[in-house]
């Protein structure tokens, strides 16, 4: 729910960002900052202080290459527990990605200020698990097990859809949506690991997450980007002036 | 501008779809037994053919049989004990006994995270099998799971 809270705050600050955009004059061409960040997800440490057993932190670093590419780089770390009825389980474990962010806002409405874009990822994870007791009950009886600590590494890709915008100066908001591939959890498919850092559900081949992030900007760079003008369509112009002409005719 | 907020939009509905789904407590729906699926043939026209009554127990379990004078049992479906290597069975085909015994090995498979471990054997060699109604039985597939596979046919 706390992810839900944040949605909300990110929602009531984005309408303000499009009264700004709304004022961005027309020109030839923009001159567009190109940045350094840090980000942090600050989700999971305040989901973690509210009382639940599991942290999960996220930061990462990311370079502009131009007005619409920028490389990241992210590290993260997580702690697991669960228990239910028949298991209890845990893991910790750390995680990497790497890949690239693309915005697909146009240079005079982003400014370098504002994204709204895809981010392409692949990640991998560093973890121990262990099982400290199940049980099993069937018709012979119930059998009472354990799985000891093991060490592990897996890897996944993420798609991650998001928006971010800049509230202050060199400082943002943004959150994203997360939609991650399992390539490899790092077991036979047997022991799937229950959690699997930085991805969630290791036993499923899909998972999906919701991250939010504070960002500092470090601008470095200026880049004069041309603004690419609209080319009225010449259908419709063609089919007015064939109206004008049957209505003087008539 | 009308673009921004297509995807800013899309963004929040996806955004809320998923938090819904994930606030949803997970319930254990998957089969959590691996069974023996044990098919039955008459020997005869070495057809697939229930047996007209059939029951099935553990040794020395007499009181909790799998099943009591069923008919209509195919397959039959046989639980393994993951404590052991081997199990014995009482089958009672058509009012006639035979007595069947597996040797296995058992290792933990995770269900999922909602429903736990549960745990997989796998058939190390034939079935010794008594033979007043039963002729054979040949094994199809070893591997014993929760998966829905023929893994034994018994031709009686």
């Amino acid at each position: 729910m706390w992810k839900t809270y944040a949605y909300i705050i990110s929602f009531l600050i984005l309408p303000g960002t499009s009264t700004i955009m709304a004022q961005i004059q027309p020109e030839d061409s923009v001159l567009i900052p190109l940045k350094i960040r840090a980000g942090i997800e600050v989700s999971g440490p305040i989901i973690y202080l509210t009382g639940k057993n599991n942290l999960s932190t996220e930061g990462y670093i990311s370079v502009d290459l131009n007005e619409k590419l920028c490389l990241y780089a992210g590290v993260g770390y997580s702690k697991f527990k669960y228990s239910q009825y028949n298991y209890s389980y845990q893991n910790k474990g750390i995680f990497f990605k790497t890949g690239i962010d693309i915005n697909l806002l146009k240079p005079e409405i982003s400014m370098g200020k504002y994204w709204a874009g895809i981010g392409l990822r692949y990640g991998l994870s560093a973890y121990n698990s262990e099982t400290p007791s199940f049980w099993y009950r069937n018709y012979w009886g119930t059998v009472t097990s354990s799985l000891g600590p093991s060490a592990r590494m897996g890897h996944f890709l993420e798609f991650s859809p998001g928006v971010r915008a800049e509230l202050f100066r060199n400082f943002s908001i943004g959150w994203s949506v997360s939609l991650r591939r399992l390539i490899y959890s790092g077991t036979n498919k047997d022991l799937s690991p229950i959690y699997f850092p930085g991805y969630g559900n290791g036993a499923k081949p899909f998972s999906t997450g919701i991250s939010y992030f504070l960002v500092f900007n470090i601008p470095f760079k200026k880049i004069k980007v041309e603004i690419k003008k609209e080319i009225p369509e010449e259908v419709e112009e063609t089919t007015e002036t064939e109206e004008r002409t049957s209505v003087t005719n008539k | 501008m009308r673009s921004v907020k297509t995807y800013i939009t899309g963004a929040i509905f996806a955004w809320i779809l998923i938090a819904m789904v994930s606030c949803t407590p997970g319930s254990c729906f998957e089969e959590t037994n691996a069974f023996i699926k044990a098919s039955f043939y008459r020997n005869d026209v070495r057809k697939l053919q229930p047996p007209d009554s059939l029951t099935l127990f553990g040794l020395e379990m007499d009181t909790n049989r799998i099943y009591n004078k069923a008919s209509n049992v195919q397959p039959a479906l046989l639980p393994l004990d993951a404590d052991t290597t081997s199990c014995t069975f009482i089958i009672r085909i058509n009012g006639i006994t035979d007595t069947m015994t597996f040797w296995y090995s058992s290792y933990p498979h995770l269900v999922s995270m909602e429903c736990g471990y549960t745990f997989y054997h796998q058939l190390i060699e034939k079935p010794s099998v008594t033979d007043n109604i039963i002729d054979s039985v040949n094994i199809g597939n070893r591997n014993i799971s929760t998966l829905n596979v023929e893994n034994i046919r018994i031709y009686y």
